[in-house]
């Protein structure tokens, strides 16, 4: 079956980068967020990791949750779930002493820490702020907003919160935000779903089961699957001459086949729109970024990006 | 066989990022442990497919310890970790009476919580822990424990002190009191007539009543078992810090790893935890290659794999020497090569144990 995105990535307002911890997800939003500001849209990449890696990737200093500059039609901000939460309180209680003393009660930062999907639902209600203009004064206009996900558990968490939010809080400002969150998330026009992995057993079996959850639970598939940190293909030629007598061929032999045998088990549950990257001698910084961006131009699952 | 003085403790835990193999590490350790004579238990959250199969468990081992066949003095038995699970075990155990137990279960509150949710996962592994180690004194010698595959990886360290402080705080008796009446609606709005009704209906939109309702009604139907929790929290929490209980930090290789391994260990030492050592993982190996020539752009080199390799082992030699000079002599340092494949079964499996043990020994006597 034909698993090419409903529209390319570039036409789509979300795009919710999946996938388990230290596969590459901040990368790969930042390639994405790079090639999208270069084809016009005007794009915000969105982290939610304290350690603001993705500021790295792009090349700009740590904000503190400020949204960035980082290019022409770029914008980078590092999302605190709580600071969302605790926004939205505070405009909606208009009193500025009753709002502080709102947030700084124990019963409301036990029930904020503790109610199910309220953390994720911050997360993507302020995406769609950014998208729909409303993130108050200073924040730039947006067209795609590109979230580099957290790595807990599965993405599926992330994306069901808005319905089950929607679920239980019907009406006021959290009811009605979760309720259009939901129809955002849930529409393959305006949002899509991109999973990175490493050809690992480990990270493998994890897209597997996302993909798997995300067809149960929202009934669509990952538009674009990245399998990142490829050994280049072993070359026949090497495997007959030198291949025995040197330890590092051996090594690479057994290590790019251990990484096709993987890629083969994604091959073999569907196909994928997949963009394969390779293992770069490159640290963390811009200069990766525009590597793997190159790497991932040429090849025919780009159209899964940009047609 | 060199005896393990510094990992031999009745409690080994295993910490570190996700992805870093410290499941693998657990399970290797453990498996050299019953070799050492000693009836070990490792318990674990995440194991692979092959990991699984290599130590020949299914998922009958999330219920109960399973015996792995091991021809070894001591014995070894695996353990799965289930969130889900250990809460309604958990909950069956403690609730007074039958109806108390269902209304919790079914509670749409407590269904939500007990899935997949942030925290929820830190916090059952140590009622697990509980469940075991307070028994464990007649039937194991070490129990080698895994921690969930969490980005914040000390969370799980944290949620003991995390639910007692939760119960120590007001929240909870706030969250006690009876605010609902039978109809469903907010007593003290009731007797504040217009007034009251203005204040539900702003609850309402801004939180939503349902949501309200649910919570307390679980709050409620869980009271009876608080108490347990508070006691159990606190053992665990001194179980944790006690010099019985030694942690081995797990650390990816290379430099951008350093930072939060650096992290951990600050973090494990200051909460006044034992650091048994930090192990660095799948170290590439060094090749007498040069990694760049001259005119090479990294692109060129990443279409050789014998120069992307020469390039990983430098990388990752200067990872090592950047982190021993950081992390100081405190506690040991060492490293474990990376290896094409994973164990897939009990030899290899004791074959990494060994490895480390030896790696273990050289690194505390040096």
């Amino acid at each position: 079956m034909d698993n090419s995105p409903a529209r390319p990535l570039a036409a789509c307002q979300l795009i919710v980068v999946t996938g388990k911890g230290g596969v590459g997800k901040t990368a790969v939003s930042a390639l994405l967020g790079a090639a999208l500001a270069e084809a016009g849209r005007r794009t915000l990449v969105a982290e939610v990791d304290p350690r603001e890696n993705l500021h790295q990737m792009l090349g700009v200093a740590p904000s503190g949750g400020e949204i960035l500059r980082a290019g022409p039609r770029l914008w980078v901000q590092n999302l605190s779930p709580q600071r969302v939460i605790d926004e939205l309180v505070s405009e909606q209680v208009k009193i500025g002493l009753v709002a502080r003393r709102v947030l700084a009660s124990p019963i409301y930062q036990q029930f904020t820490a503790g109610a199910p999907g309220l953390k994720e639902m911050a997360v993507l209600g302020q995406a769609f702020r950014l998208l729909s203009g409303r993130a108050g004064t200073g924040a730039p206009a947006i067209d795609t907003v590109i979230l580099d996900a957290p790595a807990t558990g599965h993405g599926v968490a992330l994306l069901a919160a808005p319905a089950l939010v929607a679920e239980v809080i019907r009406s006021g400002p959290i009811g009605r935000m979760s309720a259009a969150v939901a129809e955002l998330v849930a529409d393959p026009l305006r949002t899509a779903v991109v999973t990175v992995t490493l050809a690992e057993e480990m990270p493998v079996q994890e897209v597997l089961e996302l993909a798997a959850a995300l067809e149960e639970k929202l009934g669509r598939r990952p538009d674009l699957l990245v399998a990142n940190g490829l050994f280049p293909p072993f070359p026949p030629a090497l495997a007959r001459d030198a291949a025995e007598s040197d330890p590092a061929a051996v090594l690479w032999r057994r290590l790019r086949a251990n990484q096709d045998r993987e890629l083969g088990r994604l091959a073999a549950t569907w196909s994928w729109s997949r963009i394969d990257l390779p293992l770069l001698p490159l640290a963390r910084g811009p200069e990766l970024v525009a590597a793997l961006r190159r790497a991932a131009e040429g090849q025919a699952a780009w159209k899964a990006v940009r047609s | 066989m060199a005896a393990l003085v510094s990992t031999r403790e009745p409690l080994l835990v295993f910490v570190g990022s996700g992805g870093v193999g410290k499941t693998t590490l657990a399970a290797a350790t453990a498996v050299r442990a019953a070799r050492e004579g000693r009836r070990t238990l490792v318990m674990t959250f995440d194991p692979s497919l092959r990991l699984k199969d290599a130590l020949g468990v299914g998922e009958e081992a999330r219920d109960r310890e399973i015996p792995v066949p091991l021809e070894a003095p001591g014995t070894l038995h695996v353990s799965l970790l289930d969130a889900r699970r250990t809460f309604d075990r958990l909950i069956e155990r403690y609730s007074t009476d039958a109806a108390g137990r269902d209304r919790i279960l079914a509670n749409r509150f407590y269904q939500q919580l007990s899935g997949s949710l942030g925290g929820i996962l830190e916090y059952m592994a140590v009622e697990r822990l509980f469940e075991v180690a307070s028994g464990a004194g007649e039937r194991f010698d070490q129990i080698v424990l895994d921690t969930p595959p969490t980005r914040q990886a000390l969370d799980f360290l944290e949620a003991p002190a995390r639910i007692v402080g939760f119960l120590d705080s007001g929240a909870l008796r706030v969250a006690l009191k009876p605010w609902f009446d039978e109809a469903g609606h907010l007593k003290a709005t009731a007797r504040w007539g217009g007034l009251g009704r203005r204040v539900e209906s702003f609850l309402d939109e801004v939180v939503g009543l349902d949501l309200l309702r649910e919570m307390a009604e679980f709050f409620q139907a869980f009271a009876p078992l608080f108490t347990g929790f508070r006691e159990r929290a606190r053992e665990v929490e001194a179980l944790l810090i006690s010099s019985r209980t030694r942690f081995v930090l797990v650390s990816g290789p290379g430099e951008e790893a350093i930072p939060d391994t650096l992290f951990f260990a600050r973090r494990l030492l200051q909460a006044g935890h034992h650091l048994a050592g930090i192990v660095v993982n799948r170290v590439h190996p060094r090749f007498d290659l040069p990694a760049a020539e001259g005119s090479r752009t990294a692109e060129e080199t990443a279409l050789d794999g014998r120069r992307l390799l020469a390039w990983l082992g430098e990388r990752d030699e200067r990872g090592l020497a950047a982190l021993a000079s950081l992390a100081g002599s405190r506690q040991p340092l060492l490293s474990v090569p990376l290896a094409a494949d994973e164990p897939t079964d009990l030899p290899a499996l004791a074959a990494l144990g060994d490895l480390l043990a030896e790696r273990f020994a050289r690194a505390s006597l040096g």
